[in-house]
């Protein structure tokens, strides 16, 4: 085993049964210290929320990744290789220059309310940006009515730093612990309710157009939310729950009226987390 | 009860259910741990193995659970070097029956060896010009991996990932499997051709000697391939029939279809060089030996049938099985091939173990005949409700099948 053992001879199968054998010992040990290290680097530098989006979304179903061009039909297919942030994504950006996003747009998709001052989260927030340069986020009309009238909402306190697709707050309804993903990163300056229409008022890390660009808006909010319709009935009829009827209106508490439904697996998947 | 560590999106059953099913498992290896305790205790009088016969029941089932848990190391291998992403759907799964399987192997041999409190001798004083510290090394090393491999699968828990240490952990962890991956390929690679290897280079048991390339007999790489071609075909074994007890679809049917296509591939590739490998052991190696081939297959019951079950029944057969694109479409055809192969490498080791030493070599001797005791019966139910156990609480706990969550919509 070692050169001072007994029965040790340096000879040649020696030297390369146990190179082999010290090789692999040393590049398991180096790996594992490595994750170590790299994830107490993480835990200095405060990226756990960073990462369990990473996690979340590496875990999504592949339809549930797609890119946001695809459901605007720009393209056929494709899954996002950027978690959802298109700030850093060049083929966003090139499309953008080449067709920009109509400003137009419903008020009003499906019977709920998505007003066209403010941009939308994919897990279903909004960010309005206000006059005096903050940022006012809340839940949308559908990520509201799937929430319905929450048991207890836990919302950071004033001061508390929140990032793009981290934990803005949580909401508990019924079965379901929903962390509500943040639409920007910045500092939370006050919260709010639901009765105020409104959760946070964040200032937000950084000024201009690109810290919002991965944002949904103007003519992309109806085709995106034909897609969450979809993949509500999916998800509802998963569970062996009646479907939503075709034509109809979401009830202002959708979870009220599926009282068998597993509540908690179809709010995890509405608003993209495991 | 226990409904906060259960994945979200899928389904189990009541924790009620799920005690009634661990609960014969669990009696069943209280059993066995009872009858490798006597083992382990009194000495292995206790078996029914002797001089003669020193490799029983335990070294097949060694042997055989070996191979079938190569699906780890080849399914990582595929995913993670080859990058063929579609069998990301039973690489968590691949993984839980390669610990499982290595698990009850290094226990089993820790329990066929004895002496548990010298068993680091073999690592200290190690002989390094034997197959069997070969196998030693690596099995204990792979195992290592494997564990590690399988601590992202825990700590994605529900519950343990709400922890933020576990939880970045995990994702730095994940991020550097595939050195992991590569390295347990090395050592599955080696340990698998060491254990051929060393039935391969018994001079004194011409039915098993063979020659060979450099240090190598045929029969390491024949070890080889054919754990490398049985393990997709246990993995899909193993989905399948998870899928029918707990009564949900957890994989595509083209992750079905691409492990039996991996595996139809492999095996033919492993029935073409056994076939050669058995023509010159026939022809040359045996005769030269001494001994015509045909005197090995007039001991009864290891009559020639074997040699043909072996090679054509459970290898050429299944092989093509795998291969036809309209039969793999079939879930039972491809189920009935898979089982089949696996069969056909269980029997190539139950041939290489117990066959090897029943025949007789020497004018005096005589042939042997063996019946495991069920000391070492109940060990080897041990490893059996072990890996029951282990699968079925990592199944309801852990994310064995990503896909399922998917495929419940559906």
């Amino acid at each position: 085993m070692l050169p001072w053992n007994y029965g040790f001879h340096l000879d040649t199968g020696h030297i390369v049964f146990l190179g082999a054998f010290y090789t692999v010992l040393v590049i398991v040990a180096t790996t594992v210290v490595n994750a170590l290290l790299r994830s107490r680097r993480d835990m200095q530098t405060s990226k756990v929320e960073h990462i369990r989006w990473h996690s979340d979304f590496h875990d999504l179903p592949a339809q549930d990744r797609v890119c946001r061009h695809v459901l605007t039909g720009e393209f056929k297919s494709g899954e996002c290789p950027n978690s959802f942030d298109c700030r850093e994504c060049e083929t966003h950006a090139k499309l953008l220059q080449v067709h920009p996003i109509a400003a137009g747009g419903e008020k009003e998709i499906f019977g709920m309310s998505f007003p066209l001052d403010r941009l939308y989260h994919r897990g279903h927030t909004w960010a309005r940006r206000e006059a005096d340069g903050t940022v006012t986020v809340g839940l949308d009309d559908l990520g509201s009515r799937l929430l319905g009238t929450p048991d207890e909402v836990v919302l950071p306190a004033p001061g508390a730093r929140v990032e793009v697709n981290g934990t803005a707050f949580r909401v508990r309804n019924r079965d379901a612990d929903v962390r509500v993903l943040s639409p920007v990163d910045g500092e939370i300056l006050e919260t709010g309710d639901a009765d105020r229409g409104w959760y946070l008022k964040v200032r937000p890390a950084a000024c201009g157009e690109l810290p919002f660009r991965h944002l949904l808006r103007g003519a992309e909010v109806r085709p995106w939310l034909l897609r969450e319709m979809e993949r509500l009935q999916l998800t509802l009829s998963a569970g062996g729950a009646p479907t939503l009827a075709d034509g109809g209106v979401p009830l202002s508490d959708i979870s009220a009226a599926y009282p068998k439904a597993d509540w908690d697996a179809v709010c995890s998947e509405m608003f993209l987390q495991v | 009860m226990d409904r906060e560590f259960i994945a979200r999106g899928v389904k189990r059953c009541s924790t009620g259910k799920f005690l009634l099913w661990i609960l014969p498992w669990a009696a069943l290896l209280a059993f066995g741990l009872y009858s490798a305790g006597l083992c382990l205790i009194k000495g292995l009088n206790q078996t029914n193995m002797d001089n003669r016969f020193a490799f029983g029941l335990w070294i097949f089932l060694d042997l055989t659970v070996i191979a079938l848990g190569a699906g780890a190391f080849f399914t990582g291998f595929l995913l993670y070097i080859l990058k063929i992403k579609d069998l990301r759907a039973v690489i968590n799964s691949a993984v839980v029956i390669g610990l499982v399987c290595y698990s009850g192997a290094v226990c089993v041999l820790g329990v066929d060896v004895g002496q548990p409190l010298r068993a680091w001798f073999t690592f200290w004083y190690p002989n390094v010009h034997s197959m069997l510290t070969e196998v030693t090394f690596c099995i204990t090393c792979y195992l290592t991996v494997l564990t590690i491999e399988y601590l992202p699968i825990v700590l994605k828990n529900r519950k343990l990932r709400q922890i933020p240490s576990f939880l970045v952990f995990e994702f730095e962890l994940h991020k550097l499997i595939y050195v992991l991956a590569g390295v347990g390929t090395f050592l599955s690679f080696f340990h698998q051709g060491s254990l051929g290897g060393l039935y391969g280079v018994l001079r004194g048991r011409p039915f098993a000697f063979r020659e060979g390339f450099a240090v190598w007999p045929s029969t390491f790489f024949l070890f080889i391939i054919s754990a490398a071609a049985v393990g997709p075909s246990f993995v899909l074994l193993t989905t399948w029939l998870v899928e029918k007890i707990s009564r949900k679809k957890l994989v595509k049917p083209e992750v079905f279809s691409l492990l039996g296509r991996i595996s139809g591939l492999l095996l033919s590739v492993y029935v073409l060089a056994k076939t050669v490998d058995t023509l010159i052991w026939i022809n040359r190696t045996s005769p030269e030996s001494g001994f015509p081939a045909a005197q090995y297959y007039s001991w009864q019951p290891f009559g020639t049938w074997i040699l043909f079950a072996e090679i054509v029944l459970f290898g050429l057969v299944p092989a093509l099985m795998l291969l036809a694109p309209q039969l793999r479409a079939r879930t039972g055809w491809l189920v009935t091939a898979a089982m089949m192969a696996c069969c056909g490498v269980a029997l190539n080791r139950f041939v290489m173990t117990v066959q090897t030493l029943a025949l007789p070599t020497l004018s005096f001797d005589r042939f042997l005949s063996y019946f495991p005791s069920w000391q070492e019966t109940g060990t080897f139910l041990a490893v059996v409700a072990f890996g029951v156990l282990v699968y079925s609480i990592s199944f309801r706990y852990f994310q064995l099948f990503p896909s399922e969550r998917e495929l419940r919509r559906f």
